[in-house]
């Protein structure tokens, strides 16, 4: 529907940063997740967008992290490997936070266009009422 | 008045640019000294009021379906994502008000020939 392309544009952002916070919430619920050395680290999910030949924006796809992860000398748990090292994945936490932050912006901003989208068709149907 | 700037730049893609819908020619004048006959006015070319009315109820009764769906799928926990629930209300409130407003001119007009001293 065409007279409604702000709100469809604004609602493909929304749901672009929704897969955003959702993947940010899997690699921050992950931070601690431990592997041993046998096996790949946790891997975080890196949400890459792309701009819609129609307007408005979509995720292209999920890439990963690298799977070697961050080798911690961990020689008392139990996952840790003959040498004592564990598999930790390879993401901060303040680089996660920062970008939730940049994820919730711009949901927030995204709801913003909606709203404004609103406010723009009231104007219109409001023309020529007395 | 045209902003020729904003459709010269390269890259800007995404979107189409406004373009104002083109109202078909008014229907020649009735020839001259043959009275005009009944109910030939404004009829030739596009469709009359209640079809356009009809049309734009076809399509509220779509978009309300599609909100209502989505509404039930947001009690029944299946939304995917809130906002194609918010989107779709916002959408079949706007286009409900559209229809209203129409509708109110029509009824506007009416009224206004109903009140035309003869």
């Amino acid at each position: 529907m065409s007279a409604f392309e702000s709100l469809r544009i604004a609602g493909s952002g929304l749901g672009m940063h929704q897969t955003w916070l959702d993947a940010l919430s899997h690699n921050i619920a992950n931070i601690g997740t431990v592997r041993s050395t046998a096996e790949d680290a946790f891997q975080a999910q890196l949400v890459v967008a792309e701009s819609r030949e129609d307007g408005g924006v979509r995720v292209r796809e999920i890439a990963l992290s690298s799977a070697e992860g961050r080798m911690t000398y961990q020689p008392d748990h139990p996952l840790a490997d003959e040498a004592g090292y564990v598999r930790l994945p390879d993401t901060e936490m303040s680089d996660q936070m920062a970008e939730l932050i940049m994820a919730q912006r711009g949901f927030q901003a995204s709801a913003q266009v909606t709203k404004f989208a609103q406010d723009t068709y009231q104007t219109a149907i409001g023309i020529g009422q007395r | 008045m045209s902003i020729g700037g904003i459709e010269g730049i390269p890259g800007v893609g995404g979107f189409t640019p406004f373009v104002p819908p083109t109202v078909p020619a008014t229907p020649s004048a009735p020839a001259v000294g043959g009275a005009p006959s009944v109910g030939g006015v404004g009829r030739a070319g596009g469709p009359d009021f209640g079809e356009l009315v009809l049309d734009g109820l076809d399509r509220l009764d779509g978009v309300q379906r599609t909100a209502d769906q989505l509404s039930v799928q947001a009690a029944t926990g299946d939304l995917q994502n809130i906002h194609d629930y918010t989107i779709a209300a916002t959408q079949a409130a706007v286009t409900t008000q559209v229809t209203v407003a129409v509708r109110n001119k029509a009824v506007e007009a009416f009224t206004e020939i109903m009140r035309m001293q003869v």
